[in-house]
């Protein structure tokens, strides 16, 4: 349609599709169909509609190598299992699943799996983060 | 990619495999800070030592697709090798010095499982997905490559292979059945492609060259004289 701006064709689409959203804010009732969108395990992806993406070579960064090693070293010895760490994985949710790089999502269980399991407390996790980062500070000087 | 050389994130951005590479970030991220936290608390903590970590990093440093291309190599020359490796093949790869039982002695905690060699033929082409997460045969082919863990690769693959195939230049007829495989916590799988025209009084070694990574995935396919996944092009796309 030539003389309209990206916005007026925006709206345009819109009023042809009129999107209605109901917010979400812990409300009282919730219709069924509205429960079984919400219990829909949408990070079990096999099958789910999806649009092609470039197929990216990406070594893994030294960071990346290590936590493959760690979480494999407590699944060694015991402090979890692969199993364990997919299913925290899904069930940090959709938005942290898919906005989280690969490796991140395992170093965020493997740490939530020790602090649960009372390997680790979160004053000591706190604590150790704080040393590495002060560690690096003065690496830089 | 050939023999054990794995990027470290900071080799160029020419992706020596042909795919474009992902751009590295330059500052110290938080994941980096948050692994060496638990890597130290795991280790002060004695659930596990830092030997254990250099070894299991020793491991992985000597496992990538040049075993599964060892494996394929052998099975073409050696009909009583690709019996043995189709019938079991946690057993046969110990025939080329596989030890699926590696790095701890009972397997990584990851793979150790059921690994099974699917044999294409002029009738059927098979390749493997993980939908769950990105299970892969890590013993035989190294680290999965980035794009097989993406979300798009996993939600399609199952249910579009011939676009997904197509996506890798991969075109297949429509008389040949494609068969998915959905890897899983007990099930690794890699796929023996069929041996190309023109390799005929190949040694071992020459064919090794041409059984690349992708095509024991499934997403190519190996012919003489091609011996890297260069040719394999990204299809201009957004996410």
């Amino acid at each position: 349609m030539p003389g309209l701006t990206y916005d007026q064709l925006q709206k345009k689409a819109k009023d042809l599709a009129p999107e209605e959203r109901e917010i979400l804010d812990s409300p009282y009732t919730i219709s069924n169909e509205a429960y079984a969108a919400l219990r829909w395990v949408l990070h079990d992806v096999g099958g789910q509609v999806d649009i092609p993406a470039p197929y990216l070579e990406k070594g893994e960064e030294p960071w990346e190598m290590n936590t493959y090693l760690t979480c494999e070293c407590l699944g060694w010895r015991g402090a979890w299992n692969s199993e364990e760490r997919r299913r925290r994985e899904n069930d940090l949710g959709g938005t942290q699943y898919f906005g989280l790089p690969y490796y991140a999502r395992w170093i965020t269980v493997a740490t939530k799996s020790l602090v649960d399991k009372g390997y680790i407390t979160v004053d000591e996790l706190g604590a150790k983060i704080d040393e590495i980062r002060e560690r690096y500070e003065k690496g830089k000087q | 990619m050939s023999g054990s050389h794995r990027h470290d994130g900071h080799d160029g951005h020419d992706g020596h495999d042909g795919h474009p590479t992902f751009p590295v970030a330059s500052q110290v991220s938080e994941f980096e800070i948050l692994e060496l936290a638990v890597r130290e608390l795991a280790i002060e903590k004695g659930i596990f030592s830092a030997e254990d970590h250099r070894r299991f990093a020793e491991w992985a440093d000597g496992v990538g697709p040049h075993g599964g291309s060892k494996l394929v190599a052998k099975a073409w020359n050696d009909p009583g090798f690709k019996r043995r490796l189709l019938e079991n093949g946690t057993e046969a790869c110990k025939e080329v010095g596989i030890d699926w039982l590696k790095p701890t002695g009972t397997g990584t905690p990851s793979d150790y499982t059921f690994f099974y060699v699917l044999e294409n033929t002029p009738q059927v082409h098979n390749v493997i997905v993980c939908t769950l997460c990105s299970c892969y045969p890590r013993p035989v082919l190294g680290m999965s490559p980035d794009w097989y863990r993406t979300p798009s690769y996993r939600r399609r693959m199952v249910r579009r292979p011939r676009e997904v195939l197509a996506e890798f230049g991969l075109h297949l007829p429509p008389e040949v059945e494609v068969r998915v495989h959905d890897s899983n916590q007990k099930s690794r799988f890699m796929v023996m492609a069929m041996r190309p025209e023109g390799t005929e009084g190949w040694s071992d070694e020459q064919l090794e060259q041409i059984v690349t990574r992708d095509t024991m995935i499934g997403v190519a396919l190996p012919k003489a004289g091609r011996t890297s996944d260069e040719d394999v092009q990204a299809k201009a796309a957004w996410r």
